[in-house]
């Protein structure tokens, strides 16, 4: 048993009963008038086997609602990609109407504002969110062998957001938006050799102007979606090859004899299960549900209750608007946006000779770390309790983010 | 060298990757280009007066903040950019600085309290003669290109160019 890959020999599992027909996954109308066309689709395409195997997927049992973050992620990332689209039948990429094209939104439509709202909430949500789904991940060590690749796409998939929010926050052109484009344009120009380099790029020469906007227009709307996409892509193909880790409440073993128990539980997987390349005791959970219905209604609620969120602080907060863009204000503190209040306290804390070091070496290696997390933690434990190797070193720097952050609201805003 | 020791199979193999890359060249190549043009772009000298009439009246010890429309010196066409020249007299000499902070480019200000230029991002401080006191920047603060033009009545005006005297 000890170091064989689980599952091997394993017959297939049966079709249970209750799954055998499609008659509940099935919309009435195709399963009745339409039947025979539904057929000569499903010939051509394959599409029942394919919308089987992703709805009857086996998901650990206990602990569904821990597991729903993921799938809010990828909700509240659709709601991004639906109100962007609809911000470009109105929006302007050029310095001189992209302040003009908001303020219509605002003043003249109706619907314009809370569009921009939901977009706005929704990027704050989804900062939230993936936090909170990382830190799930990684409370229940779900980032161990074989799932080292989830965590890493899933940390990639972070730094993207992170990129989109940033260059998002660069397109209204108000003063607000102007600010944060000159501020982050300036600071790859802190890089050894390229630095200047890098910064003209992206701003199209040594100021901010007009292709800075259309630069990061691009960014945002193409270049990095693209990514996005793509990503998402890897990180949902991952998850569905090795299964839902679930956590460790899902691996207990309750007889005396647990090899035979674990065996026992291999023998009767359900697909995904056993996880290759997993260590036996932790290839198959000890009770699973199909993912539909059962997980995927929890899934909706939790999105459900998101989407109300977004849907209502967009109502009655909105977005806001600055004036528009003045390079030559004397009075204007530009402020960050909050999840960018740690990196930006930072900036106080490096002393001229090591600017570039705090902005490139010291986040850098917050970044690696962080992506190196499955080779860095090597205890084979997944219970929290019996992990402080990593739990404490994590806490500790997700409170010395925070409290950076702290810094950053009582310097900006004199708390 | 024999020719006649490329089986069929390799001939297929190296062609399609030769052909592929072809056209990834083909692609690449006014693809960079149009990227980086901005790294060889000529930034076209334009010289502008500084508003608010001639600079005889600003007082000695007191950087005064003007406004000049400054053009960009290429890329497409855009409207001139309103920015700030701190017209600064001190122990006879004339500074004309940019208030663009050398940390992260965040709008300084004169602080008559501290008699100091501050950045109010990361709290950078400047003397009068733009020399760095305090704070994180890395630079003093940088001067516009600029030069003094006297009209027939001898006053005199502040013209500056659309670049700094030192890259920040």
């Amino acid at each position: 048993m000890s170091d064989s890959t689980a599952g091997s020999d394993v017959p297939p599992p049966a079709v249970p009963e209750e799954r055998g027909d499609f008659a509940g996954l099935v919309p009435a109308p195709i399963a009745g008038p339409f039947r025979k066309s539904w057929a000569w689709f499903d010939d051509r395409t394959g599409i029942t086997g394919l919308l089987y195997k992703g709805l009857y997927e086996a998901v650990p049992k206990r602990g569904g609602w821990a597991y729903t973050l993921g799938s809010a992620t990828l909700v509240v990332i659709i709601v991004q990609f639906f109100t962007g689209i609809f911000l470009l039948l109105d929006y302007v990429p050029s310095v001189t109407q992209a302040y003009g094209s908001l303020l219509y939104l605002r003043t003249d439509d109706l619907f314009g504002d809370w569009i921009r709202g939901i977009h706005l909430w929704g990027a704050y949500t989804l900062m939230l969110l993936i936090g909170v789904h990382a830190l799930r991940t990684f409370i229940s060590a779900s980032y161990k062998k074989p799932r080292e690749l989830n965590w890493i796409s899933g940390v990639m998939l972070f730094f993207l957001v992170l990129a989109m929010a940033i260059t998002g926050a660069m397109l209204p052109w108000d003063q607000a938006s102007y600010w944060t484009a000159v501020v982050v344009t300036n600071i790859p120009h802190y890089l050894p050799v390229i630095g200047n380099g890098v910064r003209a790029l992206w701003r199209g020469g040594d100021f901010v102007g007009p292709l800075t906007l259309t630069r990061t227009f691009a960014l945002h709307i193409w270049v990095l979606p693209a990514l996005l996409l793509g990503l998402i892509g890897g990180h949902l193909y991952l998850l569905r090859r090795h299964g839902e880790f679930g956590s460790w409440v899902n691996y207990r073993t309750t007889t005396d004899d647990p090899e035979k128990e674990i065996a026992e539980r291999i023998r009767h997987a359900e697909p995904p299960y056993p996880t290759r390349g997993s260590e036996p005791r932790y290839s198959v959970p000890s009770e699973t549900v199909d993912f539909f219905p059962d997980q995927l209604f929890k899934d909706t609620v939790v999105s459900l209750v998101l989407v109300i969120f977004i849907f209502v602080m967009a109502l009655i907060s909105g977005a806001p608007l600055d004036g528009p863009a003045n390079a030559a204000t004397l009075t204007y503190v530009p402020t960050p946006e909050w999840f960018y209040l740690p990196l930006d306290q930072l900036l106080v804390f490096f002393p001229t000779e090591l600017i570039g070091f705090g902005v490139f070496v010291v986040v850098g290696i917050g970044a690696t770390l962080m992506l190196a997390l499955p080779f860095i933690d090597r205890n084979p434990e997944r219970h929290p309790i019996r992990r402080p190797d990593v739990l404490v070193p994590a806490f500790f720097f997700i409170g010395t983010v925070i409290y950076l952050a702290m810094l950053g609201v009582n310097r900006l805003y004199n708390l | 060298m024999s020719m006649g020791r490329v089986s069929r199979r390799q001939f297929l193999v190296r062609g399609t990757g030769a052909m592929a890359g072809l056209i990834t060249a083909m692609l690449s190549v006014p693809a960079v280009g149009l990227l980086l043009s901005p790294l060889w772009a000529a930034n076209k000298e334009i010289w502008v007066t500084v508003q608010g009439g001639p600079i005889d009246d600003i007082p000695e010890g007191l950087p005064t903040a003007r406004i000049a429309a400054v053009p960009l010196g290429f890329g497409p066409p855009a409207p001139a950019v309103n920015r700030v020249v701190y017209v600064t007299k001190y122990q006879g000499q004339l500074y004309a600085f940019c208030n663009i902070c050398s940390h992260m480019q965040c709008d300084v200000h004169w602080e008559p309290s501290l008699s100091l230029f501050e950045c109010p991002c990361h709290g950078g401080l400047y003397a009068i003669t733009g020399r760095n006191v305090g704070g994180p920047p890395p630079q003093p603060l940088s001067q516009w290109v600029h030069r003094v033009y006297v009209d027939a009545q001898g006053k005199h005006y502040l013209q500056i160019a659309n670049r700094l005297q030192e890259q920040i």
